[in-house]
């Protein structure tokens, strides 16, 4: 045990010496998240704005009248309507004042009535947004609205009903229809929002470059002959093989902790319970460091080694949602759900929306699922480089 | 000239025997730019909306309404459908009970539960859910209210289909659409990934090659090669020339095959090939500095990659410019890659000339010129640094 202790201790002192582990460990993640989060910032802001829709409605006309009544009740949304004139509400737009600019032209009402060709105008201001989108999808909404009561009126007059009765046709068009109501929902958050998810995906991602410099020092021990040393030491060689896994897994334990902590500080972002996510911490790094035991018998060299991590960092990394999450159906979800770093950002969304220790079973499965698949694999892949 | 085009040259030959650099110089971009325009440059752009429940009229008449109006739906189970919600794989989930469809059936009124998810693009796409759930039953109401006039159905639906034939419904215009809408006008699907990929993979591959001239140093190929007829000039401008070279062969591969494989646009060819020669050349300005500062080749891989990954996500290579808070734009132009990004999105998106993208020109140039001069001579004072 004391010689265990000796050489992870002494090989931790020379990974902190070595500027490398920090720079990979903890400087890079942390500069990209503050560029990423900086960079994401505007898009990030997920309530919706005020809007101001300028609109120009011909004076006297009820349909007309009727796209901006509907426009004053939309739902959900901070909406004002400003009537002006047509030339007002494209120069309101173009200049910022207002978000849209609606013409709806003279003589509207009638046209539509006569089902003849009429087209509303819309102006979209510089830095319309989702909201603009919403106001856009409702006037799209009442003109077909309008249209299906106006068709229904010449439907009647075609079909012999009197001219008095057409107006309440087109009314009753509209009011008749079977009524479908939307009940909103809650669903259960499992997300992380934009800025925790960068945090979590650049700490996945970084983890598996640091559990590197303990595993993979086997490599590079052997280039250099000292492990040939190591072993003819009275000691079992499997203390030598584990003291390397232990230092991947102390350093990727501090370096996620550290990140995940700082992170959630400076981005003021809060990943829940924290006895679930230190646990999440573990899983995540017992994986990444079979991992590195898999390289560590593969690799010839160390630079091949080094490659090789490299390699396998950036594609877990990126099907793992380290940069940009990403929407996978079918099959390639299957495939892209068994990745450790998936696993521990899907984990750190369950705990960020609340979930505790029993909640986060699947994505601790996964993780151990696949540190045992992976050391067993480590075990059974031929050892190209001898001596491991 | 002749010494150093030769050290150039052997660097290039270098580095591509390396095998190690097939996957990060020739898979891996492509890759990047695959998964990139598959991921944000596809339509679809109207949202996507997972409906749960057994086949119905009801659901049909609503995916329908959806997809013409742009929005990608998919069906699924109830609870496969709230998981989809949850984890931010759908913007909305649409809920049809049994109940609700054999209602829909009867004509008698239907309530639906739609769940919004918590990602920015659902409000709006809420907002088409409820017009699409609208119109479906506006075909109904019609006929309901002929019926009411006194007409058999079946006349009602013919007298309602001669009236949809002779009339215009109005037209919704969308004019002078948004900036953003009007910038990434005229983009292929994979451009926008290709040309941000291009910068940030030529920038990353000088940098992290820069440790290549700290071994350089230490196996002290430096001192042989001036111990040959051949002035510390020569040698220090075949460092530059090589680095320049491996540049611009990265660059130009993701070019050529970008454009091969997805069909991606570089606009004049003549000019992208001079911006990204311009780029090239502040890269290999940046890996000499970097390769001659530090003495250290596992810090010098780190920092190389690092400053590559921080300065490509600042200068808009992994989120465009465009989409940048205003403050943050004009920062991120202290990055040559904010620059050639600029140079780029004139030549593929506005066909522009030459004179159009001199300033970007200008900058760059300079800031190749200041960093070539910097790593010339802090690699000539390394030279006489015991490593």
């Amino acid at each position: 045990m004391r010689q265990l202790w000796t050489m992870t201790a002494s090989d931790l002192r020379q990974r902190v010496r070595d500027r490398s582990v920090i720079i990979f460990a903890l400087v890079v993640p942390l500069a990209l998240m503050f560029v990423f989060n900086l960079t994401s910032g505007g898009a990030a802001n997920l309530t919706l704005k005020p809007v101001t829709v300028a609109v120009s409605a011909p004076a006297g006309d009820d349909l007309a009248t009727a796209i901006t009544a509907t426009l004053t009740q939309v739902e959900g949304i901070d909406l004002t309507v400003d009537e002006v004139s047509a030339d007002d509400a494209r120069s309101s737009a173009r200049s910022g004042d207002a978000e849209l600019g609606v013409v709806i032209p003279a003589g509207f009402g009638d046209a539509v009535r006569a089902g003849k060709e009429v087209v509303v105008e819309v102006t979209e201001g510089e830095d319309s947004g989702i909201e603009s989108d919403i106001v856009l999808t409702v006037v799209q909404g009442v003109l077909t609205q309008l249209s299906a009561g106006a068709v229904t009126a010449a439907a009647g007059a075609g079909a012999g009903v009197p001219d008095a009765q057409l107006a309440a046709l087109a009314q009753q068009a509209a009011t008749q229809a079977p009524e479908i109501t939307l009940t909103q929902g809650e669903a259960a958050s499992e997300q992380l929002s934009s800025s925790a998810a960068l945090i979590a995906g650049q700490a996945g991602l970084f983890l598996l470059f640091t559990v590197g410099f303990g595993v993979l020092g086997l490599v590079a021990e052997r280039e250099q002959g000292t492990l040939a040393r190591l072993r003819s030491m009275p000691m079992r060689p499997w203390l030598i093989v584990t003291a390397k896994g232990l230092v991947s897994y102390i350093l990727g334990v501090v370096a996620t902790s550290v990140l995940l902590t700082l992170g959630s500080m400076f981005f003021d972002v809060s990943f829940g319970s924290p006895v679930a996510v230190a646990v999440l911490i573990l899983c995540a790094v017992a994986a990444a460091t079979s991992l590195m035991f898999i390289i560590a018998r593969v690799a010839r060299t160390a630079e091949q080694a080094s490659v090789l991590q490299s390699i396998l960092a950036l594609l877990l990394g990126i099907a793992g949602g380290a940069f940009f999450p990403l929407n996978t159906t079918g099959f390639l979800d299957v495939v892209v759900g068994l990745n450790p770093i998936a696993a521990f950002t899907r984990g750190l969304g369950i705990t960020s929306g609340g979930g505790g220790l029993g909640d986060i079973g699947v994505p601790v499965m996964l993780m151990l699922g696949f540190a045992v698949v992976g050391l067993a694999a480590s075990r059974l892949v031929p050892d190209r480089g001898r001596d491991l | 000239m002749r010494a150093a085009r030769a050290i150039a040259a052997v660097e290039l030959r270098r580095f591509l025997r390396d095998r190690s650099n097939i996957f990060f110089v020739f898979i891996f971009p492509l890759l990047l730019v695959l998964v990139i325009g598959s991921q944000f440059g596809g339509d679809g752009g109207n949202g996507r909306v997972a409906i749960a429940g057994a086949d119905s009229e009801l659901g049909t008449a609503i995916a329908t309404a959806l997809v013409d109006d742009g929005v990608s739906v998919t069906r699924g189970g109830a609870d496969s459908v709230r998981q989809q919600v949850a984890r931010g794989r759908t913007d909305v989930g649409l809920f049809i009970s049994a109940a609700a469809a054999t209602a829909y059936d009867a004509g008698a009124p239907v309530v639906l539960e739609i769940v919004p998810g918590a990602q920015q693009g659902s409000p709006a796409t809420v907002q088409r859910v409820r017009v699409a759930v609208a119109g479906v039953t506006v075909e109904r109401g019609q006929v309901a209210a002929l019926v009411g006039a006194g007409l058999g159905e079946d006349a009602a639906l013919a007298a309602l289909a001669d009236a949809e034939a002779a009339t215009t419904p109005p037209e919704l215009r969308v004019v002078d659409v948004d900036r953003l809408t009007q910038e990434f006008d005229g983009l292929g699907q994979f451009d926008l990934g290709a040309s941000g990929e291009l910068l940030l993979f030529v920038f990353l591959a000088s940098l992290a090659g820069s440790s290549t001239l700290i071994q350089t140093r230490r196996l002290g190929v430096m001192a042989r090669t001036l111990a040959a007829p051949v002035s510390a000039g020569q040698a220090l401008a075949g460092q530059a020339l090589g680095r320049f070279t491996i540049a611009i062969f990265q660059g130009a591969y993701i070019m050529v095959a970008t454009s091969l494989l997805f069909g991606v646009s570089w606009g004049n060819l003549w000019l992208s090939l001079l911006v990204l020669a311009t780029f090239s050349a502040v890269a290999a300005g940046a890996a000499m500095v970097i390769g001659s500062v530090l003495d250290n080749d596992g810090a010098a891989s780190g920092i190389g990659i690092g400053l590559g990954l921080v300065l490509a996500a600042l200068g808009g290579c992994m989120l465009p410019l465009e989409l940048f808070p205003e403050t943050l734009r004009t920062v991120a132009h202290i990055t040559p890659h904010a620059w050639a990004y600029d140079a780029f999105a004139e030549i593929q998106r506005r066909d522009g000339t030459l004179v159009d993208i001199l300033p970007q020109l200008g900058v760059l140039a300079a800031m190749a010129a200041v960093l070539l001069a910097l790593g010339t001579w802090s690699l000539r004072r390394s030279m006489a640094r015991a490593l």
